[in-house]
């Protein structure tokens, strides 16, 4: 003990001795130093209440949008506005019975909604929401925690997470879980690249990948408009990895009845629905500190009164609200756009996603090498001219691109009419064709009469 | 200073972490992770206490559309989810390589000359990407 | 503390290349790449001259370059690799050895690829995927990158200077080698076994020598060969763990050179690989792991070898007399030379044990000397035809020398070179091998190494006597006129057998004065 004792007063010597030295940016900025262990256990206490709130009522604001949407009420029964609707529902899920099927590995069956919905909370823990506060007499940051290397723990807790999908569906013992967890692992893994290549410009910018650092480089400048590219990239990954339209496809009701959770019920299904909405809030969180300032006011606002709005419990407010921006941007996707084709869906990732967000990352490296006087003194000249060539590259490859396209797209010749069990299984006529009833061709085979026209007239009315 | 932060000091002056803090961020991020799994348990428990539970050999079946299932649902895979598997090991290990270098290219002496080579090393991952490509490994029939 | 912190929390610096010193990988490592982006672009017609020719004047260039590193010497990249004496000298052998190899497998006699690889690995053996892929015209031109990818492994196997690139290295030259194996183009199912064997075998010696390196990082600290070998000097409260991680990389080394216990993958692969493949194989692997085997042993833990050196002397006995002694029972050519190959193995053991500059300038010639031996020897075996498919069989050589006596002849003078016979290079290597041995207190070793040779004598000249002096069974075998790339390959590997016999001088001066490692 007393060793212990000795070896932490040295190691806090040696700490103080060489901290001078040391001003390292890998390092977190937000300081835990006046954060004793019982305040970081309220906040992980108040970080779990958040998500369960914000959940609940995300869940009743996805539905009340959509029905907006849909031109009807959402719900709008329980409690004022419906409000109440989400926890009437999560009750309604405890009191139904819990069934394991027979064919199921029982364990792997329960540990999967473990793992989704336990591993969901973890990243973030690491989330800045706000700046320095002062709570019960400690000068604390609003952040549970930060590590220097803390936005790797999110990709890595992501990854885990994907766990949770693939032992759902393979422990279900069933054949569309295991095709819907099969899927979702391959989308996960899949864009989950893309996610980290796109990462890699903010860390270009902000030399750090603790997120406490991050937010205090974008001071100045938010990284969505020096790393647009990687925010758009972001956008798209960020809805795959979350497994939410237009990217479902690991649950698509047509194809697969529920994907990965057709065999749960009850609370383990609601541990599936809670992880998905905590995953939806930590992608958003994670956008928010990445590219959007994090807890900073917006520019105008920051600079009212010397930056009042930038202090204490301000902070929360503005990442209260861009956290619900994206949000918002969720159940406007879904109330808008249908579900992607699997195969498109893995293109786009792989050949379109993954090669063009690995040149924006030189690109980007290019750039800051550029603004770092690698290429001589003059920084802003050599800036400009960096960026003016990149642009032009990207032009021309579009231009280049823009023309194969056309050359291309010679519109195929479309017959008046087509028979709709050609391929062996049913076609829907395109707008404007007439469908031969395969009826009418056997019997035209058969007898060589020709067909009767007033049932292609009904034909094409139908359809 | 209670007994059970100190190891985590020590914890923190090998990570060379300037400020000290209370609390390792690990052993917060495991509270994190336990109180998670606590939440679970809570609401199995709650589950049990609540719902009824009356299965019969119906229930226990599972769901293929109203049809009884033939055979065990582990059928075999095809191998083309395995192939995407191979591509992300072999992307999130270049991802790996990327994020230490991104946090220190602002140290100017690295010069040009890291830009070339972390150019190079995306290059060959893009030559292996365009050879799957032609080879038609990325094509989902 | 304060001096451990600091050591801890040093700022990065970036490490300095000496690209001239590295230039030799970067080249075949481009002309790989090259090769990659010419599979995934040029149309098929094309492929098969565009990777022949991107493989040789890769190699090539591959090879002026390493003339040129001779001035760039030194330890580069933060002590990753390690440009001396011994790394340039087998770098080169490499590097030759490699372009005969290549032209063994560019071979396509009058078909539109080369003809000993399959038209479509991944297609299941007599499947109509298979015979598709045939009327298509199908080519694996992919086995020229993978065979160049294999070279640059190979290429920084014997220049790792720590025991983490020295790993990345037996893994970049094992890899490709274990497809390599699966793709003959007949045979195909024992070919996939072979490869199947090889890749198990390989991944469990890997792991051997995984375990080791993590052994001996914890005796030292340090994956580095020169910090290891101060360490050893030094007590340090680890000092069990030293004896089994020597013992536990050596594992892995002696798999790749297939000596006795570790060589029962050698036969099964030898067999079912394409022929040039195992070429290719039996010489420039031997080359390169021999060469790691002499850094690890000779500047990583040399100084310890009391402790271990038993164990190599046992390993080396065992793989001279196995290897000599199983080769009598064989009855397939290619058995039989992957049987002499594990005898060789011995044989060169016993010239790395004599822990000298000797013994390391000995050990380079004879993995020369043998490597342009073994190459011309299964290009020969790959001519000789039983309509369509090889010949392997003992009984179907029968009186090969009188129908086709160029080709016996030159089978024999290249057995006779196993053998050790005067005037090929086989005795130079031999004699320069043994007397290193002598010379340093491993004479047993010696006496064991020329039973063992006069064992293995016997079944060549069984082989020579059963190819002049039986009548052949039937005429149906036949030697298939080569085109010039496998003529080439067999002339220059039987050429410089003669050369090195008659006039070994110039190699063996060559030999002793890069025979010096750069601690």
């Amino acid at each position: 003990m007393s060793l212990i004792v000795s070896l932490a007063a040295g190691a806090q010597n040696g700490v103080h001795a060489i901290a001078p030295s040391l001003a390292s940016a890998d390092n977190p900025i937000a300081d835990f130093s006046d954060t004793p262990w019982w305040l970081s256990l309220i906040k992980a206490l108040l970080v779990f209440v958040f998500l369960l709130i914000n959940t609940l009522l995300v869940i009743w604001f996805e539905r009340r949008v959509i029905g907006r949407m849909q031109q009807r009420p959402g719900p709008n029964r329980t409690g004022p506005f419906g409000l109440l609707q989400t926890l009437a529902d999560g009750l309604k899920l405890a009191f139904k019975e819990d069934l394991t099927p027979k064919n199921a590995d029982k364990v792997v069956f329960l540990l999967a909604p473990m793992i989704a919905g336990a591993m969901a909370f973890i990243s973030f823990s690491i989330i800045p929401m706000g700046p320095v506060v002062s709570m019960f007499g400690h000068r604390t940051p609003l952040q549970l925690t930060d590590t220097p290397v803390a936005v790797l723990l999110v990709l890595a807790v992501a990854g885990v997470g994907v766990y949770g999908i693939i032992m759902a569906g393979w422990s279900s013992g069933s054949t569309y879980p295991l095709l819907g967890g099969l899927r979702s692992t391959a989308q996960v893994i899949s864009y989950e690249i893309a996610m980290g290549l796109s990462l890699v410009a903010v860390f270009l910018y902000s030399g750090s990948m603790s997120t406490s650092q991050i937010v205090a480089s974008q001071k100045s400048l938010w990284f969505i408009i020096p790393a647009f590219f990687s925010f758009l990239v972001y956008v798209v990954t960020m809805v795959g990895e979350t497994n939410r339209l237009p990217f479902d496809l690991a649950e698509g009701e047509g194809e697969l009845t529920g994907g990965f959770h057709t065999e749960y019920s009850s609370m383990k299904f609601a541990m599936f629905f809670l992880g998905e909405y905590v995953n939806m809030f930590t992608v958003s969180a994670l956008a928010t500190t990445m590219f959007l300032g994090g807890w900073q006011a917006p520019p105008g606002i920051a600079a009212i009164n010397d930056g009042m709005f930038n202090q204490g419990w301000w902070g929360l407010l503005w990442f209260v609200i861009k956290l619900w921006s994206f949000m918002f941007f969720f159940v406007w996707l879904r109330g808008s756009l249908p579900r992607v084709r699997y195969d498109q869906f893995m293109r786009f990732g792989w050949k379109f996603l993954i090669p063009v967000t690995l040149l924006w990352v030189v690109s980007v490296a290019f750039i800051r090498g550029a603004q770092l006087a690698f290429f001589g003194e003059s920084t802003r000249t050599a800036t400009v001219i960096v960026v003016g060539v990149i642009s032009l590259i990207a032009l021309a490859a579009a231009w280049l691109w823009e023309g194969q396209h056309e050359a291309a797209a010679v519109p195929a010749e479309r017959p008046e009419e087509i028979d709709p069990f050609a391929g062996g299984y049913p076609v829907p006529p395109m707008p404007g064709q007439r469908l031969r009833e395969p009826s009418q061709q056997a019997e035209r085979s058969l007898a060589g009469s020709t067909g009767h026209p007033e049932l292609s007239d009904q034909e094409e009315s139908r359809g | 200073m209670s007994a059970c932060a100190e190891p985590d000091l020590r914890e923190e002056t090998d990570l060379g972490l300037v400020r000290l803090t209370r609390v390792s961020p690990y052993l917060t991020v495991g509270g994190v992770v336990l109180t998670g799994v606590f939440l679970f348990v809570a609401g199995m428990g709650a589950r049990r206490l609540l719902a009824p539970y009356a299965p019969t050999a119906m229930k226990l079946t599972t769901y293929e559309c109203g049809v009884d299932p033939v055979g065990d649902g582990w059928a075999q895979t095809n191998v083309r989810y395995f192939l995407y598997a191979f591509l992300y090991v072999v992307f999130a290990v270049d991802a790996v390589y990327l994020f230490p270098w991104a946090t220190v290219i602002r140290s100017a002496d690295l010069g040009m000359a890291s830009l070339a080579e972390m150019g190079i090393f995306i290059g060959v991952l893009l030559v292996g990407l365009a050879h799957a490509a032609r080879r038609g490994l990325l094509r989902w029939v | 503390m304060i001096a451990s912190l600091s050591g801890l929390t040093t700022e990065f610096v970036a490490t300095k290349i000496n690209y001239g010193a590295v230039l030799p990988m970067l080249v075949v490592f481009g002309a790989a790449m090259i090769g990659v982006l010419v599979e995934a672009f040029a149309p098929r017609a094309v492929r098969y001259g565009a990777q022949v020719g991107v493989a040789l004047v890769g190699l090539v260039a591959a090879f002026m370059a390493v003339v040129l590193a001779v001035g760039h010497q030194g330890s580069t990249l933060a002590g990753a690799v390690v440009i001396d004496g011994p790394a340039l000298f087998l770098q080169g052998t490499i590097l030759a050895l490699s372009v005969l190899s290549v032209l063994a497998m560019a071979e396509r006699f009058d078909g539109i690829g080369a003809d000993a690889f399959t038209a479509q690995g991944a297609a299941a053996p007599g499947s109509p995927q298979e015979s598709a892929a045939v009327r298509a015209g199908a080519t694996t031109t992919e086995v020229f990158p993978l065979t160049m990818f294999a070279i640059g492994g190979m290429l920084l196997f014997p220049a790792a200077g720590d025991l983490l690139t020295m790993f990345v290295a037996l893994e970049v030259l094992s890899l490709p080698l274990y497809i390599l194996s699966g793709l003959a183009s007949r045979r195909r199912l024992l070919s996939q076994e072979a490869s199947l064997k090889y890749f198990l075998l390989g991944a469990f010696s890997s792991a051997f020598f995984l375990f080791g390196a993590a052994l001996l990082f914890g005796y030292s600290g340090s994956m580095d060969l020169g910090v290891i070998a101060k360490a050893i000097g030094t007590q340090s409260g680890m000092d069990g763990l030293l004896v089994p991680g020597v013992l536990l990389v050596l594992v892995g080394l002696l798999f790749k050179i297939g000596a006795v216990p570790f060589h029962s993958w050698t036969p099964d692969v030898y067999q079912g690989a394409p022929t040039p493949v195992t070429g290719f194989m039996a010489a420039c692997t031997k080359v390169a792991a021999f060469g790691a085997i002499l850094r690890f042993v000779y500047v990583g833990v040399g100084d310890s070898r009391w402790d271990w050196a038993p164990a190599l002397w046992a390993v080396a006995i065992l793989t001279m007399v196995v290897g000599a002694v199983l080769s009598i029972t064989q009855t397939d050519v290619k058995r039989l030379l992957a049987y002499s190959s594990i005898a060789h193995a011995g044989f060169v053991l016993t010239g790395l044990l004599a822990f000298d500059r000797v013994g390391v300038s000995s050990v380079m010639f004879y993995v020369v000397a043998y490597g342009f031996s073994t190459i011309a020897a299964f290009a020969i075996v790959s001519l000789v035809r039983d309509g369509g498919s090889e010949a392997t069989h003992l009984s179907q050589w029968a009186g090969l020398g009188r129908t086709h006596p160029i080709v016996a002849g030159a089978f024999a003078f290249l057995l006779l070179a196993f053998a050790g016979i005067p005037l090929t290079s086989g005795f130079t290597a031999k004699f320069a091998v043994f007397s290193a041995a002598i010379g340093h207190g491993a004479t047993p070793l010696a006496v064991v190494g020329v039973l063992a040779s006069a064992i293995a004598a016997f079944v060549y000249v069984r082989v020579i006597v059963l190819m002049y002096f039986t009548e052949s069974g039937g005429d149906s075998v036949r030697v298939v006129p080569p085109s010039i790339l496998t003529s080439a390959a067999v002339t220059i590997g039987v050429a410089m057998t003669l050369v090195l016999g008659v006039v070994p001088a110039p190699l063996l001066d060559l030999a002793s004065r890069s025979a010096l490692f750069l601690r």
